[in-house]
């Protein structure tokens, strides 16, 4: 039947359908004008029209309506092969865990099995054959250990170590903000534990607060290799496809934006995704925050991420660094893999202080600064008791006190305000200052010195107050400095 | 997955379907919340007659149907449009789920003696959804409009009226069609197998 016939059957059927009684077949004969296939085709569907009853009639929803539903699986108490379950610890669209005992070895295990609807579905079963073998090649103790992979009857589910800890995400949530100190430990070790998977050419894929535990010993676990993809090259297993090409896995949230686009992904989208669950973890806030999914995903394909030292300026500069060119949108502009990652946060040691002593430095500097224009009153106090001390001497004394404070509020400004350029512009004021300070501890002194005569008990002030400004400059302000920032200069 | 041209409506003599080539392309971001909350509404209208402690699966289905509309590259140019591949998601989710529930097996252990006898038993409805989501394939080779109308009358569960509004087409209309529909579909699944 071609396209013309079609639209005939259509025209006579929907005609038929208003017909009012009279002999069917004559009326069939004279609107089919004599082509036969339409006449049959019309006549049949009639036939089924009126046969069909209430098929497709009502939503389907209506007519099963627990198609969506989730069912229930392992009861607590029920003993499956050698595994005595002792309550659900979780759910998502992939997977149940439960809590379970391993009675043979009498140990605590995390079982992990499809959800009820999926059991039966060929590739889900697959695809947590492979999520087993996928975590089983990877020995490392940042990466949950595998057990087993067991099968029976029906069931499939995976045993692995269970891990009473809580999830980034809950730490997110609960409003724990590391220090910087502690986010750069984080940093490194879970750059360690994803540099052990791509060096297996596993990619994880799925990388996300919700995947990543820390155990009660304080270590981070990265959990749920159930989207891994395993790269026939450089892993140790056979190519197979488990999803689709061009079928979205993941979470859009930490999805890179050649991942959203349903291009082929590798290690680099997993660094992309460990950009996003750092900033997540340092700042509590999304780098693409949205109002929707959508709206988020839009935001990770076409927009910058808000800069992290804005959102949280506390963060090490090494660390914002990283995590900068992990959420690079080319995939070419980031770190190669994880293996990189852990290069790059080990490449300089930039120990954040505590803040405890970051504060004294600000008051040295507050203090250096009071004493700066303090000497400046004074040289003008002793211009006035002493007339004929030469003008200049006065007007050094303020000038490179003025010049002295103001590179001091500068980086007490800087230090303050934008971290991140903090350490060049420190070294850059360091001779200014230091020169400045000298220059003012001399010409003080000089002036001590033009006093001694006429006024003793001032002139020493005034010398000790010339030594006391030489002391703070050479000895106490690297110290404060040193103890503030790793370095004197 | 489909192509967005297989998702586009293609309406027979329908004089619009020109002008949506020709409108400009929403920004990405602007339509973006929109169309998500466009998503939820009809996910809403869809699961509004269940009970209420089904919110939650209404939001996963929209995430499911979201990540197939970015999986296919969603250049759409409309709301109806969007509705179209919006129905089309949520017939490949439910026709899925019934696959995973094993309904392949079911289907071809069922007494069909008479289809309408074999599914009296409704909650076994699902049984049926992998072959006709192969039927619905056919016919949409043959009237795509057909295969769409089924789509948001059994798979959306919209009313007539709602369904013609988003197809552009009168009630009266739609109903014709709808029937068409119907007689050949279940044709085509009584004489399967």
């Amino acid at each position: 039947m071609n396209a013309e016939q079609w639209v005939r059957v259509r025209e006579v059927f929907e005609r038929a359908l208003d017909r009012e009684g009279g002999d069917l077949e004559a009326w069939l004969d004279e609107q089919a004008g004599g082509d036969r296939d339409v006449r049959r085709e019309v006549e049949s569907l009639l036939r089924h029209h009126s046969g069909a009853g209430s098929f497709l009639s009502a939503p389907l929803t209506d007519r099963v309506p627990g198609l969506l539903d989730e069912e229930t699986q392992f009861q607590p108490g029920q003993r499956i092969g050698d595994y005595d379950i002792v309550r659900e610890l979780g759910r998502g669209g992939m997977g149940r865990v439960y809590l379970a005992t391993d009675v043979r070895l009498s140990r605590t295990v995390a079982l992990k099995a499809l959800p009820p609807h999926l059991t039966r579905d060929p590739a889900q079963r697959e695809r947590l054959r492979r999520e087993a073998r996928a975590a089983a090649a990877l020995s490392h103790p940042g990466i949950c250990t595998i057990y087993a992979l067991e099968e029976l009857n029906d069931e499939l589910f995976i045993a692995a170590e269970y891990i009473d800890g809580r999830t980034l995400r809950q730490e997110i949530t609960q409003g724990r903000r590391p220090s910087s100190r502690d986010l750069l430990d984080m940093a490194r070790e879970l750059a360690a534990a994803l540099a052990a998977a791509h060096m297996k050419g596993i990619t994880h894929r799925d990388l996300k607060p919700e995947n990543v535990m820390r155990a009660p010993d304080g270590r981070l676990k990265i959990l749920d290799f159930g989207l891994a993809l395993i790269d026939p090259v450089a892993g140790p297993f056979a190519a197979t496809h488990v999803t689709q090409p061009g079928v979205l896995v993941g979470t859009p949230a930490y999805m890179a934006p050649e991942q959203l686009n349903g291009s082929p992904v590798d290690a680099r989208a997993d660094v992309f995704a460990f950009g996003v669950l750092l900033y997540e973890c340092a700042c509590g806030t999304h780098p693409f925050q949205a109002a929707s999914p959508l709206a988020l995903a839009a935001r990770v394909l076409e927009s910058e991420p808000r800069p992290i030292q804005t959102v949280c300026p506390d963060i090490s500069p090494l660390v914002a660094s990283v995590i900068d060119r992990c959420l690079s949108k080319a995939p070419r502009d980031r770190f190669a893999s994880a293996a990189d990652v852990a290069l790059a946060l080990a490449r300089t040691d930039v120990p954040r202080p505590p803040t405890g002593v970051t504060i004294w430095w600000r008051a040295h500097q507050l203090a250096a600064i009071a004493l700066n224009l303090g000497a400046a009153a004074f040289a003008w106090r002793i211009k006035e008791w002493q007339h004929g001390l030469p003008d200049q001497l006065f007007l050094a004394v303020g000038i490179l006190a003025t010049v002295a404070a103001i590179f001091r509020g500068h980086l007490l400004f800087t230090e303050k305000m934008n971290r991140r350029a903090f350490d060049a512009e420190r070294r850059r004021a360091v001779p200014v200052t230091l020169g400045a300070d000298l220059l003012i501890a001399l010409a003080v002194f000089a002036d001590g010195a033009l006093l001694a005569s006429a006024r003793p008990l001032p002139a020493v002030l005034t010398m000790a107050l010339a030594v006391g400004i030489a002391v703070t400059r050479l000895v106490l302000e690297p110290a404060t400095t040193s103890a503030a920032f790793g370095s004197a200069t | 997955m489909s192509t967005v041209s297989e998702l586009r409506p293609k309406r027979t003599g329908a004089s619009g379907s020109g002008a949506s080539h020709a409108a400009p392309r929403p920004h990405l971001d602007e339509v973006a919340p929109a169309v998500y909350d466009e998503l939820r509404r009809l996910a809403a209208a869809y699961v509004r007659r269940e009970r209420p402690g089904q919110t939650l699966q209404a939001t996963a289905l929209v995430h499911e149907a979201y990540l197939r509309l970015a999986g296919a590259g969603t250049p759409w140019t409309d709301r109806k449009h969007f509705l179209g591949i919006a129905a089309r998601s949520m017939r490949q989710i439910l026709v899925e789920r019934a696959r995973a529930r094993g309904a392949q097996k079911r289907w071809a252990d069922l007494d069909r003696v008479s289809l309408t006898e074999s599914l009296v038993r409704a909650s076994e409805e699902d049984a049926m959804l992998p072959a006709l989501d192969e039927a619905l394939a056919r016919l949409e080779r043959i009237d795509p409009e057909q295969a769409r109308i089924i789509e948001l009358r059994y798979f959306v569960g919209l009313g007539i009226e709602e369904a013609a509004d988003a197809l552009g087409i009168s009630p009266a209309t739609l109903k014709r069609r709808w029937a068409m529909a119907r007689a050949w579909l279940f044709r085509e699944l009584s004489h399967e197998r």
